[in-house]
């Protein structure tokens, strides 16, 4: 992307180095005392040897060195396992961590510019790949060492040794090239195929109560794995080039150290070189083909870095700033709005809204799709910090508090609330404090949610993967969650629109009971929560129109208008796209 | 704590084991093919060792450097076929290892889908990852593992080979390390395999929760959840900390299991040469017997020992999840009775049905009686969780009674005679990426193309229609807006013309102009239709109306319900206030949309509701 070399990364292998320097100097001077030894190791068998072949006394000395440098080879080789594996863990989990609470504590307008699936693969699959670069750079070390000692080790015997695998070296070059580059292309096609199914099956997933009720699950069975044929067969072409790469380097890298043994014999035969010599450079030789696996090590690096880069932006994420002020104590909940603007991908969303919602009163959001009303909802309880102009609760402006002390205050509800937690209980008492059981059951009762609850398998301790909900009753279940957490502001982001009438109007009495204790800001779509609240806000275009009570604002043939269209308008899509659908992860 | 997750272990691996024996025996002839290709191997490898030892004992070490390079040669003319015999070797890999990823796939779509069928509200992540992930995974693990396993098999009976042909007393010195070394890791194979299950585990219970995390943003930030999300991140990413520690202690057993089996037999080797070279071994055996430890041997094993601990554990974790795969979806059985009799006075009839979710639940439907008589239009309304879909699903026989009895015309319901008696189209329609054409004879294959365009025409499908084409262009879902949708799977309906169509909210979706159009097509179908409604306007147009209201259920026509039901006044007055909400009684081809509904809602002061 960038031409600059190596911008340095948040994720970065130095800067996750300095996380464990003792661990992994460690590690360092494991894998490098198991190349040297390694190295050392045929000079010492090929000494032994020579010793052994000439009727001599028995090179007792030679055969403890070899003993030493392979039991060494083995210590330092099993250090560098454990130290390895256990030292990647915890920088992974570190850095998971890191950026799972970056991600939480930013503005969530930043972090929800990543799609889902690809934020959930940068928290998993990402993290582990980053987390990984600074053992396989202190592994590398040894990568690099093997093969150029062996190398060395071939030129000290005797240079012509040397010269005949140097002579091979270029082919061993290219095979490495090709055989990489070749099995990139090949999987494209399979992953093509194998996204068919997937996709299939997904839509057929999605529709799973039309195939039910239509009875044709054999029939889409069938469908969806029609294109297995396909798939299979481009299964076949990879492992047929595999093979090809495979059947060049089988053939190739014995070539190659029988041409260097070969050399060997004939230095032998001229006497240059012993017998322990050409032990010693077949050997070499075969550490020196070994180069393969610091291009595998070179590939992870290169892999580790593209996933730093990645994580870049999730770990540069500015919490949100505050001055560390509280809300006032004891205020009624007084919004007050002060030339507000947002402005998103250079569009104007909100412009100069100036608006007072006096503390404990109702206040309704209406207007066409496309009108502001739920970046207006968002920028109410700051989830959305504005471009321009300041909110303020009770006199104190929302970006000078410290969101721990400013969630408690401000309940939000949605037309598609995510449920985090794990049982219907939880989820209900999820939230800047768990709401105790009384309080759950009271908050779903004021929903309207307790009625679905009782049916359902095991009531609130129903796991809510079991629990087979419509988005009408999320969407209570997303009000009892609101309810059960009261501060002195309520936002309801069209959170009554799946409800049917009577039920809304049971909700909607629940929510005037707050009257004085809490100031409730509703976006609706329906005439009748306009009609109920105590003001009525009118936004045209993220401006607003008017404002004032319903009765008033009915006057304008204009006002009326907005809500005879309703029933055709589709979900308002605001800064805040609706919760997303969980994606697997990896 | 120890003692269920060894049972588990030893579970999985019986699992895996039954599934698989019956795979292979199908494949012991790919399996024989595939050691014939790796023969080749055995050859190199014998030669290897026994070549460098004759070029040297015959060749240069007796003067006669030809004669050396002779060997040498002769060893190389063994590699010569390598490419080849490659090739061969990943053919016959390509044999066993594509079939078993179909039969992954198959297994993974068909527990997806049946899974959705049996409970229509389950997660349905993991099987995605089935199909595209932890096949793979089991795909690539199978192959590697088939890969070095032929190797090693043969590398090491070339090795062994070629000791015995040099000298067999070096087999004296090198067995015992390699027995015990083999023994060592068959001993951490299986506490290792645990290990890397857990770790799995831990790694899997981490990407639920991001990803749950990732998707649920939004309302963390509402909630003011940070930090109890990230405290839960960080204590699963602890596990797998300790999950990954107690991994790296066996993996460092292993790495000695490894020395033992590949480093010390050399070791042995000069240890016991002073011996051997005493009772007549040649300085080239000598050379040749390091060559096949050093060269063939240690690499085999290392390979073999890698492969089994890092992918084994991981294979055997991925291909149990596999193993309880449901059967596929049956087919549709056809009726064997032959459809029920036609003349019957009732379509169908509930008599005193109950349902409920759980042998604990309160019961969502409390013996309640209804009939539907042929030709009839009946509409049902309630309140949300009133169990107007479950009655719906129930009467369709999608789901049975807990009690009662569901008839259809006078017979007991059966699954064969559901697709001659029935359509119910749900709320959500299903549409797939195919032609339009293909999606509207979903339910009625044979439907000829005119039958479809009266259907068009009835139904009011021609702007789809001339936005895409033809009949013959693919419809892809995700560009169809979910009245377009909602459309297609009414004109399926619409085509099947059954005796009983049952729309549970399947027209929620639409503009009120193009419900009123769709009700009234159905309508005028000779079939009896069933409409839980989403919008009071439909029960206008209904013969009978039921109102779902717990013990006080009510059916009747309109003007009885406002005298009967409280809960129906009360829907009359609240459901969507900006319509006129007594129109019931007024002409019914009167369009309430166009005519009536844009006055109305000027022409109404500020409704003061309750």
């Amino acid at each position: 992307m960038r031409l600059k070399p190596r911008p340095p990364t948040a994720a970065g292998t130095r800067r996750l180095a300095r996380r464990h320097p003792a661990a992994l100097l460690a590690l360092f001077l494991c894998s490098t005392g198991g190349a040297l030894a390694a190295l050392a190791l045929p000079a010492a068998l090929g000494h032994t040897v020579d010793g052994l072949i000439d009727d001599g006394p028995v090179p007792w000395s030679g055969l403890l060195l070899c003993a030493v440098l392979t039991l060494a080879e083995t210590g330092f080789d099993a250090g560098a396992a454990v130290l390895g594996t256990s030292t990647t863990a915890r920088l992974t989990a570190h850095l998971r961590t890191r950026t799972t609470a970056r991600v939480l504590a930013a503005e969530p307008r930043d972090a929800l510019a990543v799609p889902t699936g690809d934020l959930t693969a940068r928290l998993t699959a990402r993290t582990a790949d980053a987390a990984a670069a600074p053992v396989t750079a202190a592994g590398a070390v040894a990568g690099v060492l093997l093969p150029l000692g062996a190398v060395t080790g071939l030129f000290l015997i005797d240079p012509w040794t040397a010269a005949a695998f140097l002579l091979g070296a270029p082919l061993l070059v290219a095979l490495l090239h090709t055989f990489t580059r070749r099995t990139a292309d090949a999987g494209a096609d399979y992953q093509r195929a194998q996204s068919v199914i997937a996709h299939r099956l997904t839509e057929a997933l999605d529709g799973a109560d039309t195939i039910r009720a239509a009875r044709t699950g054999a029939r889409e069975y069938r469908r969806i794995l029609e294109p297995l044929g396909t798939l299979a067969d481009h299964g076949r072409r990879t492992w047929t080039v595999y093979g090809r790469a495979a059947g060049q380097s089988a053939l190739l890298l014995p070539l190659l150290m029988l041409l260097v043994l070969a050399v060997a014999g004939l230095r032998l035969h001229a006497g240059a070189i012993g017998v322990g010599d050409l032990v010693a450079a077949s050997r070499y030789a075969a550490l020196a083909v070994g180069i393969g696996a610091l291009t595998g090590a070179l590939g992870a690096l290169a892999r580790s870095r593209a996933a730093a880069r990645t994580l870049d932006p999730l770990l540069t994420l500015d919490p949100l700033p505050h001055e560390g002020l509280g809300p006032l104590p004891g205020g009624p909940g007084h919004l007050e709005l002060r030339d507000v603007g947002v402005v998103q991908d250079g569009q104007p969303l909100l412009t100069g809204v100036r608006l007072t919602v006096p503390g404990g009163t109702s206040l309704a959001v209406v207007g066409r799709s496309g009108s502001g009303k739920s970046v207006f909802a968002s920028v109410a309880g700051r989830l959305l910090d504005p471009d321009t102009g300041t909110v303020l609760l009770d006199g104190v402006p929302l970006t000078a508090m410290d969101p721990a002390l400013l969630r408690p205050e401000v309940a939000y509800a949605f037309a598609r609330p995510a449920l985090p937690g794990t049982t219907v209980e939880d989820t209900i008492a999820f939230g800047p404090w768990t709401a105790d059981p009384e309080a759950v059951r009271a908050a779903a009762r004021a929903a309207r949610a307790d009625g679905f609850i009782g049916l359902l398998p095991y009531g609130y301790a129903t796991p809510l993967t079991d629990a087979p909900l419509s988005g009408g009753e999320r969407q209570r279940l997303g009000l009892a969650r609101a309810f059960a957490h009261p501060g002195r502001l309520l936002i309801l982001d069209d959170a009554l629109s799946g409800l049917d009438t009577v039920t809304e109007h049971h909700v909607r009495r629940a929510l005037d009971e707050r009257a004085g204790r809490c100031t409730r800001v509703i976006v609706a779509h329906r005439l009748s929560s306009a009609a109920r609240a105590d003001r009525v806000l009118w936004l045209e275009d993220g401006r607003v129109r008017a404002t004032g009570p319903h009765e008033e604002l009915w006057t304008d043939p204009e006002y009326r208008a907005v809500f005879r269209t309703e029933a055709a308008e589709v979900a308002e899509t605001g800064a805040l796209p609706p919760a997303r659908t969980e994606v697997e992860a990896r | 704590m120890k003692a269920p997750r060894t049972a588990r272990r030893d579970g999985a691996l019986t699992r895996v084991t039954h599934d698989a024996r019956p795979f292979l025996r199908a494949r012991t002839g790919t399996v024989l093919r595939l050691a014939g290709w790796s023969l080749l191997e055995f050859v190199q490898t014998f030669l290897g060792g026994f070549g460098v030892a004759r070029a040297l004992d015959h060749g240069f070490l007796a003067g006669r450097p030809l004669t050396g390079l002779l060997w040498l040669a002769v060893a190389a003319v063994a590699v010569l076929p390598a490419q080849l015999a490659t090739r061969g070797v990943f053919g016959r890999l390509a044999d066993l290892v594509e079939p078993l990823r179909d039969g992954l796939v198959r297994r993974a779509v068909s527990r997806a889908l049946s899974g959705a069928l049996a409970h229509p509200a389950g997660t349905t992540a993991r099987s995605l990852s089935q199909v595209t992930h932890q096949s793979e995974i089991a795909r690539d693990g199978w192959a590697g593992l088939v890969l070095t396993l032929r190797s090693f098999v043969f590398t090491v009976a070339g090795a062994v080979a070629g000791l015995l042909a040099l000298e067999p007393r070096l087999l004296l010195i090198v067995l015992p390390p390699l027995i015990l070394g083999a023994a060592l890791f068959l001993a951490t194979l299986l506490p290792m395999a645990a290990r890397q299950r857990d770790y799995l585990t831990a790694d899997e219970a981490y990407a639920a929760h991001a990803g749950k995390a990732a998707a649920d943003l939004r309302d963390l930030a509402a909630a003011g959840a940070a930090d109890r999300t990230v405290a839960d991140s960080r204590d699963l990413a602890d596990d797998q900390v300790r999950a990954a520690r107690s991994l790296a202690r066996w993996s460092g057993v292993r790495v000695v299991a490894l020395a033992v089996c590949g480093r010390f037999p050399p070791l042995l080797l000069l240890l016991g040469a002073p011996w051997l070279l005493r009772n007549g071994l040649t300085p080239g055996a000598l050379v040749g017997a390091l060559t096949y430890l050093t060269q063939a041997l240690a690499p085999a094993v290392q390979a073999l020992m890698t492969m089994l601990s890092t992918v084994g554990g991981r294979l055997l974790v991925v291909l149990d999840r596999f193993t309880d795969a449901p059967p596929p979806p049956a087919e549709d059985e056809s009726g064997s009775q032959g459809p029920p009799p036609r003349d019957h006075a009732l379509v169908a009839e509930l008599r005193a049905v109950t349902f409920a979710y759980g042998p604990a639940a309160h019961p969502v439907l409390d013996r309640l009686s209804l009939s539907v008589a042929p030709g009839e239009h009946l509409v049902v309304v309630g309140p949300s969780g009133s169990g107007k879909s479950t009655l719906a699903a129930v009467l369709a026989g999608v789901e049975a009674p807990t009690g009662g009895t569901v008839l259809w015309r006078g017979r007991p319901v059966r699954g064969a005679d559901a697709t001659s008696v029935r359509v119910l189209l749900p709320q959500h329609a299903y549409v797939f990426t195919g032609s339009l054409r293909d999606n509207l004879r979903y339910l009625r294959p044979d439907a000829s193309d005119r039958s479809i365009a009266t259907m068009i025409d009835a139904l009011g499908l021609d702007p789809l229609l001339s936005r895409l084409g033809s009949l013959d262009a693919t419809l892809e879902p995700d560009r169809l807006s979910q009245g377009e949708r909602q459309l297609v799977a009414l004109g399926r309906a619409y085509l099947a013309a059954p005796p009983l169509t049952v729309l549970d909210e399947a027209t929620s979706r639409l503009d009120p102009a193009a419900e009123t159009r769709a009700e009234r097509a159905f309508a005028a179908l000779p079939g009896a239709l069933v409409v839980v409604a989403h919008r009071l306007s439909s029960a206008r147009r209904a013969d009978r109306i039921l109102v779902m209201d717990g013990p006080r259920t009510r059916c009747g026509t309109s003007a009885e319900l406002l005298r009967t039901s409280a809960l129906y006044r009360d829907l009359a007055g609240l459901w969507e206030p900006d319509e006129e909400p007594h129109r019931e009684n007024g002409e019914p081809d009167q369009e309430p949309h166009k005519s009536g509904r844009g006055n109305g809602v000027i022409s109404t002061p500020p409704p003061s509701l309750f």
